[in-house]
């Protein structure tokens, strides 16, 4: 994968990331939790984008972030990479389970709680892997 | 046989016998329980309205000469009431809606005054729920709403006057007709021969103090002439005359010693809450359809769920209840003797301080006693529900009846009909969809606690005179008298005995304008479909007004079973653009042409936003390909994750197998 395919993956990621963070952190922030009405259709709208991007910077990004790998990134920032993944993967699950028939009302609940707070997770994970990779431009 | 004992038993017991005697003539009747499960038999002595006992004469009297047994009629409050408090009975939720101190609590159905021929519905009623008229307000006296509405009414509350005064002109006429005591057996016998049909007719011949004993089939009128025509024929202000007509009573009711036996249950049936609590959207034949509510096919009574204990603040089963019941003094009395019963030692105040609190803290209970309070307690089995695939933000927007309770919603609200509004269990000329009052259901507004429910919804409909904004409607006697309304031929009243026929404006602005012009009462106006209707410079204009708004109460009842819950069909069927939760037609209802009456969709009539509702329903079209995106996605990261996660697992265990393999 090119350089600029991996730089472009992360940047849908933070573009659509951003955008699902103000609308969903942003309202629990409020505590106007759960999301309604527009605001939620934005978050629904957006989730593809960024499923779609977490995806790319998995395919494109993985391969530089391996341990004991020659790689311009150094150890916390590959750390930081491998838990935006587990997180991503966990929230775009825990975001789409939901709209099937698996869960009744308290795994329903659960995957709720879990959407939001590995959300939070992700979202602080990305914000200290930024600077990391500005540092290593 | 000789010791002292014996001897004391033997010239001692007569005094000994009085004394027991006087001790149980003591002995408040209503302190007297058996307590136990298996039901009291209740072969009972009759007492009438002055306490003495009901004895039916002998068919042949001392002198041999053939004679009628009877007698005075019976009267609930003081034979029933000989061991059930009849003061605390009478503060129940059925018959307590004239008592200030009541809180009215969620609103309920009102009671509608329908006039066909006036074209009238308004709802009435005393607890002052928004959008319902007080009585007094319409200038109903109690004697008229209860002669109005005693053929559902069950007695007590404005049929029973604490004191009637002679010279009323209404309630002094209760002196002859007595008053409307609270007739148990409406709801406690369990043998199906209460007669509601007698019991109407005995009512509306006035013969108020006669009804329980004709209803229950203790005997018959024993008079050819009603209480109603007595009290005609009395003057307001005179004495009431002593004698009044009896029952003829049916001595195979009684037994040898006078006894008469009820069969009743403290749990009532089904069928005796049905007469007033019948609600029925399966029209005419089409009642064969309808499934009956899940709760009763299951094998529950009515009761289950909406209890009470002997003051019958009964349980009505909404979320938030606990907040709007009172603890009434009668409750607080009974709970405190039992208290002081129970220990000795404790004083008056104290006891009846921690009655209060018993009480208070039963009365949280009570939530346990509501939809989702029973399911998720699991009480009498209730199975607990598991919503598979509905995300948690339906259970905080929506009522558990909003999927669960009332007929399917269509693109339009069903008609449907209740007991007491449709004077249902009474034999008329079926009722059709057009029968006043119309009422509608489904209709999801939100409730005071903000969540979506389904609601039953009536127009109000009345002449009356607007002075200012100050409406006053008018009685259908009055409207009646003063309005020129078409009146239908005889052909046309025996085919449609409901006069169902809509008025026209011409027909509406005729009967405007031949109203006394009289300023000072105000101009007059016709209140129907959710407009007023009024003639201004010999123009009819119709429009919105606050006081022609519907006025709504929730449903909870019947109740359908998961598989046919709203929403069981998957998300569209209340995420769609043509849903009827938000794009079902409103069309108000009322004795106007159908394309006069005001007409909203369901969004708008609880005020949501018709684009966000549609644009919602707009993405669920592409739901489907979201979830594919979002799970291949998921599914690449996953691989990615689980592929570079064994790589580490191999770099972790890759030393240790080669330092194996140079062991061996």
């Amino acid at each position: 994968m090119s350089r600029a395919a991996g730089k472009f993956s992360y940047a849908v990621l933070c573009a659509a990331g951003l955008v699902l963070a103000v609308t969903g952190i942003g309202t629990f922030a409020l505590g106007k939790a759960p999301m309604t009405h527009w605001v939620l259709m934005l978050h629904v709208a957006f989730a593809p984008l960024f499923a779609l991007g977490l995806a790319a910077v998995a395919l494109t990004w993985s391969g530089l972030c391996r341990a004991g790998v020659e790689s311009p990134l150094n150890a916390p920032a590959k750390a930081l990479l491998w838990l935006i993944l587990l997180t991503g993967l966990v929230v775009t699950l825990s975001g789409v389970v939901p709209m099937t028939p698996l869960f009744g009302s308290n795994g329903q609940h659960l995957l709720y709680l879990t959407h939001r707070y590995s959300a939070i997770v992700l979202t602080a994970a990305v914000l200290l892997h930024l600077p990391l990779l500005v540092r290593h431009k | 046989m000789g010791s002292p004992v014996f001897w004391f038993l033997r010239h001692a017991r007569l005094p000994l016998l009085a004394a027991v005697a006087f001790w149980l003539g003591l002995a408040r009747a209503e302190d007297i329980h058996t307590d136990s499960r298996t039901p009291f038999l209740h072969n009972i002595p009759l007492h009438d309205a002055q306490g003495r006992l009901i004895s039916p004469a002998p068919p042949v009297s001392d002198d041999g000469k053939p004679q009628d047994s009877k007698a005075n009629p019976y009267s609930p409050a003081l034979t029933c009431g000989k061991c059930h408090d009849y003061d605390a009975i009478s503060q129940g939720w059925h018959f307590n809606a004239d008592s200030p101190t009541v809180k009215p609590g969620r609103p309920g159905e009102p009671w509608i005054l329908t006039d066909p021929a006036t074209h009238t519905q308004i709802p009435l009623s005393y607890r002052g729920w928004a959008g319902t008229f007080k009585p007094s307000d319409l200038g109903l006296s109690d004697f008229e709403f209860v002669t109005n509405f005693a053929r559902h009414f069950p007695g007590g509350g404005p049929g029973e006057p604490g004191k009637i005064k002679s010279r009323d002109p209404q309630m002094g006429r209760m002196l002859i007709t007595g008053t409307m005591e609270i007739d148990c057996l409406i709801c406690h016998q369990t043998t199906g021969r209460y007669d509601h049909e007698a019991r109407f007719n005995a009512l509306q011949a006035q013969n108020f103090r006669w009804a329980p004993s004709i209803a229950s089939g203790l005997g018959v009128f024993a008079s050819f002439k009603s209480a109603g025509s007595i009290a005609d024929s009395w003057h307001p202000g005179r004495p009431a005359p002593t004698t009044l007509p009896a029952i003829k009573y049916n001595r195979a009711r009684f037994d040898t010693e006078n006894n008469v036996l009820f069969q009743v249950s403290r749990r009532p049936p089904v069928n005796n809450c049905y007469y007033c609590h019948t609600s029925e959207s399966a029209l005419g034949d089409a009642r064969w359809h309808g499934d009956l509510d899940v709760h009763i096919k299951a094998g529950l009574l009515c009761v289950d769920c909406h209890r009470n204990g002997l003051d019958h603040v009964i349980v009505r089963g909404y979320e938030g209840e606990a907040r709007d019941r009172a603890i009434t003094d009668s409750a607080v009395d009974l709970r405190t003797l039992l208290i002081r019963r129970d220990n000795s030692a404790i004083n008056a105040d104290a006891a009846r301080k921690l009655a209060r609190q018993q009480l208070q803290s039963e009365a949280g209970q009570i939530e346990t006693l509501t939809c989702r309070g029973c399911h998720t307690e699991g009480r009498l089995g209730s199975p607990r529900p598991v919503h598979k695939g509905l995300p948690p933000i339906h259970l905080a927007k929506l009522s558990c009846t909003a999927c669960h309770s009332g007929p399917l919603p269509a693109s339009e609200p069903q008609v449907v009909h209740t007991s007491m509004a449709h004077k249902l269990g009474l034999p008329a000329p079926e009722r059709g969809k057009n029968t006043a009052p119309v009422i509608l259901e489904p209709v999801f507004l939100r409730g005071a606690d903000g969540k979506i429910a389904p609601f039953k919804m009536v127009w109000p409909s009345y002449w009356a005179r607007l002075n200012g904004t100050n409406l006053v409607p008018l009685l259908p006697d009055e409207a009646a008298k003063t309005a020129t309304l078409p009146q239908p031929s005889s052909d046309a009243a025996a085919r449609d005995p409901y006069n169902t026929k809509p008025l026209t404006d011409q027909e509406i602005q005729k009967a405007l304008e031949s109203f006394p012009s009289e300023p000072s009462r105000g101009e007059p106006v016709f209140i129907a479909a959710g407009k007023i209707y009024r003639v201004q410079k010999g123009v009819l204009s119709a429009g919105e007004f606050p006081a022609a708004q519907p006025y709504a109460w929730a449903l909870a009842h019947d109740v359908r079973p998961a598989s046919q819950a709203l929403g069981s069909r998957g998300c569209a069927e209340c995420h769609a653009s043509d849903s009827p939760m938000y794009f079902a037609t409103v069309a108000a209802r009322g004795p106007v042409e159908p394309k006069n009456g005001l007409s909203k969709e369901m969004w708008e009539m609880r005020g949501d936003d018709k684009t966000v509702a549609s644009f919602f329903a707009f993405t669920f079209h592409f739901r489907p390909l979201l979830k594919c995106i979002v799970f291949a996605a998921a599914f690449v990261v996953l691989g990615v994750l689980i592929l570079y996660g064994l790589r580490g697992l191999g770099a972790i265990t890759a030393p240790a197998s080669s330092t194996g393999k140079e062991r061996s």
